[in-house]
């Protein structure tokens, strides 16, 4: 479902030296699977997430997904894709269900079908209560909901989560994850970046490491954890950077 | 470009706006309360202040006693005799009240003189407002002195000093002329020989023309004004309130999204100025302040004196002055990255909006030469002259509206090739400086619309400045503009976009579409070369029932036809036929259609280079035949995948032209009469010349293989590969 090669993306620099944001990053996401993207601030994960959802052009490289060259067919791809990050706004002043109807139509449905659409989704993530106040006067949880429906507006096979859970409380942060596992058992795809160890840890199939824009280590929390020889995410995570870090010198 | 689409995206972000208190405020409340308030209590602040300083007392400074004593004070007594004389002359013949008022006051009441040892000390530091000076000797005091001379010192800047100077000499005037006049009565002489002319002005004022000077100029403000923040808050507030990047991933082409929002601001802006200018025009009305405006019923020239007209005609003009003000604010925003930095962006812009505004606000500024293509300054024209009912061609009409929407049109893509750009959208990647940087720009096939575009309208003002002032510096000798051009023509058409490509990494084979035509093609190139002339001119003749050739093309094409003749043939091709087909197919037809075929259809994308074609021949009269012939040099140049077809044709057409006008036994031979250039052509010209045309359509009308089988370069919001 998703087949990203050797993606790379360099940003230049103020000192004139470029910067490799993501340094030749390869991985493959099979449908109703979740892919976890982890790594410290600045490793490359959300440029990585960007450049697949057709917002940033890799500098070489190429990403397939839904069957979809992401630098030659960029509309099917944001077609097939639901983006969710922590950082999403929403309008203030247009009311949960005006955004969805909008979202809706962006994506190419009649009135009469954004409608429904978007009733559906109201109904689904229990937004009757505030589905027609102004996104301005919602609360955190309220807003994330409101995202959630906006992502999956279009029904993607693909969603591309960066950072979701970021600065929520435990409440919200449930209904995310809640949400994560119920789209993976209707077989959707799934990428998700995220900072919490213990979030990957019990949600994601498969993990990437990633750090200075490449990854040091890939495989599932098993295979990481024979390959280290430790037990906890964190730990295996310290020290593949640190071996990382020690290749460098 | 799906028009359902973006008009989702119109609704949406009228909503939006609408639904926002501060732009409300801003769109209503300013119009309606502030420029009333600030209209009338400028106008009357103003108009009291001077009513003020006419009745005020003044204070009249003096170096020595007896410049006063002697000399002033005793002449400001006898114009107060004089005058109270006059008034008790008026009572005693029954003078009316009004009669009455026009009898000054004696400025004796009014005055107060002052001694001071500093006299221009005291003007500057305006203790005194004027000063008096008068020299021993001229002071009147001897029999033999029979003429007093004075000097009154003024402050210039100063209004005070020089209305209380004004005052000073209408009053000693007066005394003057009372003392000549009996002077020659009591020598038997009619005191008006010494004034055997005598000079009255009438000045006459159109209604509205006051008017038609500062609408015009509040409406660039109010346009500027209602389109500024919808414009912010739609492209830099959308990327700061974090929901750009939402709307990014969305799978709507970018220009989708930009003609939506620019429509929303266009619609504010509108309805914002129109607000503005029905404020402004009720205020006038309701204020009285007709009289200010030069709108006095009693004003000769008009019936009722207020331009009831005026309004519908602003409005019309106001449309696509918005449209202008909203595309360039639009693209203005979309390269902020946040609110502020919008603002920041936005000063300039209003400052050089302004500049050409001002400049055409001047009462002396003509819509004519160069004025008629500068943006804004030719809208605020069109709009003065319009209100003050100045005549106007339809041709210069036109321009007006055609170099406008190209402006705009222009303006919409560059804000759709900037709007979206991961250098607006994400603040780390740095990718201004990755824009300029020629290293990092990423080769490409095509130039942008948006490259293309904008070096289209910088060329258009700059072409037709460069036409006028040729015409100008040559004194209008047609060989010598026809040289000069051919010189020139080369470095704006092809130089420049030469350059451009090579800077931007753009494939040149590609975009100035070089590839070797097929035989077919070419023979197609020479069948419509040598034959468009004929329909082009029967074109013209049924152009010509409706709309008669203006005089000024009609010399032209004389004063062409007297230099085709003069020079040799060689010459005459070379500056008619051959650089104008290389240079004009290079642009139209290479660069400019390549970066329209990254937007739209193929057909649009030939519709609109051929418009843009029609438009650099700066005659409105020949533009839909020119047009057509634009349309099909470039059906030619895709059916091709060449421009060397094109450049083929356009020269043959162009040459055939030259021939028919050196060598006259030809006209006569294709039928073409010498006496009336509007007759029809004989069937024996037309048929062969329609067949010669179906032929080249038929052999033409399949694309050239490797021609079909490239892609038309549609563009992406992810595209950014910092090309044109």
């Amino acid at each position: 479902m998703i087949v990203v090669d050797n993606l790379l993306k360099i940003f230049p620099t103020a000192d004139g030296h470029d910067k490799r944001a993501v340094d030749g990053v390869s991985f493959r996401v099979d449908a109703g699977r979740i892919y976890g993207l982890l790594g410290p601030n600045g490793a490359g994960k959300t440029t990585t997430l960007r450049m697949l959802s057709g917002l940033m052009a890799p500098t070489a490289g190429r990403a397939i997904l839904a069957g979809h060259d992401v630098a030659t067919h960029p509309r099917e791809v944001k077609q097939s894709i639901g983006f969710l990050t922590a950082n999403t706004g929403l309008y203030q002043r247009l009311s949960p269900r005006d955004v969805l109807i909008y979202f809706g139509k962006l994506h190419g449905f009649d009135r009469a079908r954004a409608e429904a659409r978007a009733a559906e989704l109201i109904k689904w993530l229990e937004m009757d209560d505030f589905a027609d106040m102004r996104c301005g006067a919602l609360s955190t949880g309220q807003k994330q909901r409101t995202s959630i429906g906006r992502a999956l507006v279009a029904d993607p096979p693909i969603l591309i989560l960066d950072e979701p859970t970021l600065g929520l409380d435990v409440l919200s942060n449930r209904l995310i994850l809640d949400f994560i596992c119920r789209e993976r058992t209707e077989g959707k795809t799934i990428i998700l970046s995220t900072h919490y160890l213990d979030e990957a840890e019990t949600m994601c199939d498969q993990i990437a490491l990633l750090h200075n824009g490449a990854i040091v280590a890939e495989g599932t929390i098993e295979e990481l954890r024979q390959r280290t020889g430790t037990e906890r995410l964190s730990n295996i995570f310290l020290q593949l950077v640190h071996a990382d870090q020690v290749a460098e010198i | 470009m799906n028009i359902r689409r973006a008009r989702t995206i119109y609704v949406k972000e009228l909503v939006d706006i609408l639904r926002d208190r501060r732009t409300l405020a801003a769109m209503i409340l300013a119009p309606i309360v502030l420029y009333p308030l600030l209209m009338l209590g400028g106008i009357q602040a103003a108009s009291s202040q001077t009513e003020n300083i006419k009745d005020e007392r003044i204070v009249v400074g003096f170096e020595k006693e007896w410049q006063w004593n002697d000399v002033v004070r005793p002449l400001l007594e006898e114009e107060r005799d004089l005058l109270t004389k006059q008034r008790a002359a008026a009572e005693a013949r029954g003078a009316d009240v009004d009669e009455l008022a026009e009898i000054p006051v004696p400025l004796g009441e009014f005055i107060d003189a002052k001694s001071t040892a500093q006299l221009e000390a005291s003007i500057r530091e305006q203790s005194v407002h004027c000063g008096v000076i008068v020299l021993p000797g001229n002071d009147g005091s001897s029999p033999s002195d029979v003429q007093i001379t004075l000097t009154i010192v003024t402050q210039k800047e100063q209004v005070r000093s020089e209305i209380a100077a004004r005052r000073l000499q209408s009053a000693l005037d007066r005394v003057g002329e009372h003392r000549r006049d009996m002077t020659l009565r009591t020598l038997n002489i009619d005191p008006r020989i010494v004034e055997p002319i005598v000079i009255k002005f009438r000045k006459l004022i159109t209604p509205g023309s006051v008017l038609g000077l500062i609408l015009p100029f509040i409406l660039v403000l109010m346009t500027v004004t209602g389109a500024i923040y919808p414009a912010i808050d739609l492209t830099a507030g959308e990327r700061e309130r974090g929901t750009l990047e939402t709307l990014m991933v969305c799978p709507v082409p970018v220009i989708d999204l930009i003609v939506g929002k620019f429509m929303a601001v266009t619609t504010i802006a509108i309805i914002a100025a129109a607000l503005n200018i029905a404020s402004v025009t009720a205020t006038v009305y309701f204020g009285g302040l007709q009289e200010a405006m030069a709108m006095d019923p009693s004003a000769e020239g008009g019936d009722d004196g207020f331009p009831w007209w005026a309004f519908p005609v602003v409005l019309f003009t106001l449309i696509p002055f918005a449209v202008l003000m909203s595309a360039i604010m639009l693209a203005v925003c979309a390269c902020a990255r946040t609110f502020k930095e919008a603002q920041n962006y936005i000063m300039p812009v209003i400052m050089l909006v302004l500049v050409p505004g001002g400049i055409a606000a001047l009462p002396g500024t003509k819509l004519e030469g160069v004025m008629i293509v500068v943006p804004v300054a030719n809208m605020v024209l069109l709009t003065r002259d319009l209100l003050s009912g100045a005549a106007l061609g339809a041709s210069t009409f036109a321009w007006v509206l055609l170099s406008t929407s190209l402006y705009a049109a222009v303006s919409v893509a560059v804000a759709a090739q900037v709007f979206g750009k991961e250098s607006v959208l994400f603040a780390d990647s740095l990718s201004l400086r990755a824009m300029l940087s020629r290293r990092l720009i990423k080769p490409s096939r095509w130039p942008t619309l948006s490259g293309a575009g904008l070096y289209a309208a910088t060329l258009f003002p700059i072409w037709f400045y460069v036409q006028s002032a040729l015409q100008r510096a040559v004194d209008d000798d047609m060989a010598d503009v026809l040289r000069w051009s051919a010189i020139l023509m080369p470095v704006f058409f092809l130089g420049v976009p030469a350059a451009m490509v090579s800077y931007w990494k753009i494939d040149a084979r590609a975009t100035f579409r070089l590839g070797v035509p097929t035989l077919r093609h070419l023979a197609a190139a020479v069948l419509i070369g040598l034959a468009a002339w004929a329909p082009a001119h029967e074109l013209f003749v049924l152009q010509e029932h409706y709309i008669a050739t203006p005089p000024a093309l009609a010399e032209s094409n004389k004063a062409l036809d007297v230099a085709l003749t003069s020079m040799p043939f060689a010459l005459a091709f070379t500056v008619i036929a051959l650089v104008p087909a290389v240079c004009e197919e290079a642009f139209f037809r290479g660069f400019l259609l390549s970066g329209l075929r990254g937007a739209f259809r193929d057909r649009t994308a030939i519709l609109f280079a051929a418009a843009a074609f029609a438009a650099f021949h700066f005659f409105i009269f020949r533009f839909p035949v020119t047009m057509v012939l634009g349309v099909v040099l470039g059906w030619l140049c895709l059916r091709s995948g060449s421009v060397w077809t094109a450049i083929l044709m356009h020269a043959l057409h162009n040459g055939v032209a030259v021939v028919l006008v050196r060598w006259p036994e030809y006209q006569t031979a294709v039928g073409l009469s010498a006496t009336d250039p509007w007759s029809h052509l004989p069937a024996r010209t037309l048929i062969p010349s329609l067949l010669a045309l179906l032929v080249a359509w038929w052999i033409a009308r399949r694309p050239d293989p490797s021609e079909a089988t490239k892609t038309s370069p549609i563009l992406t919001s992810s595209d950014d590969s910092g090309t044109l």
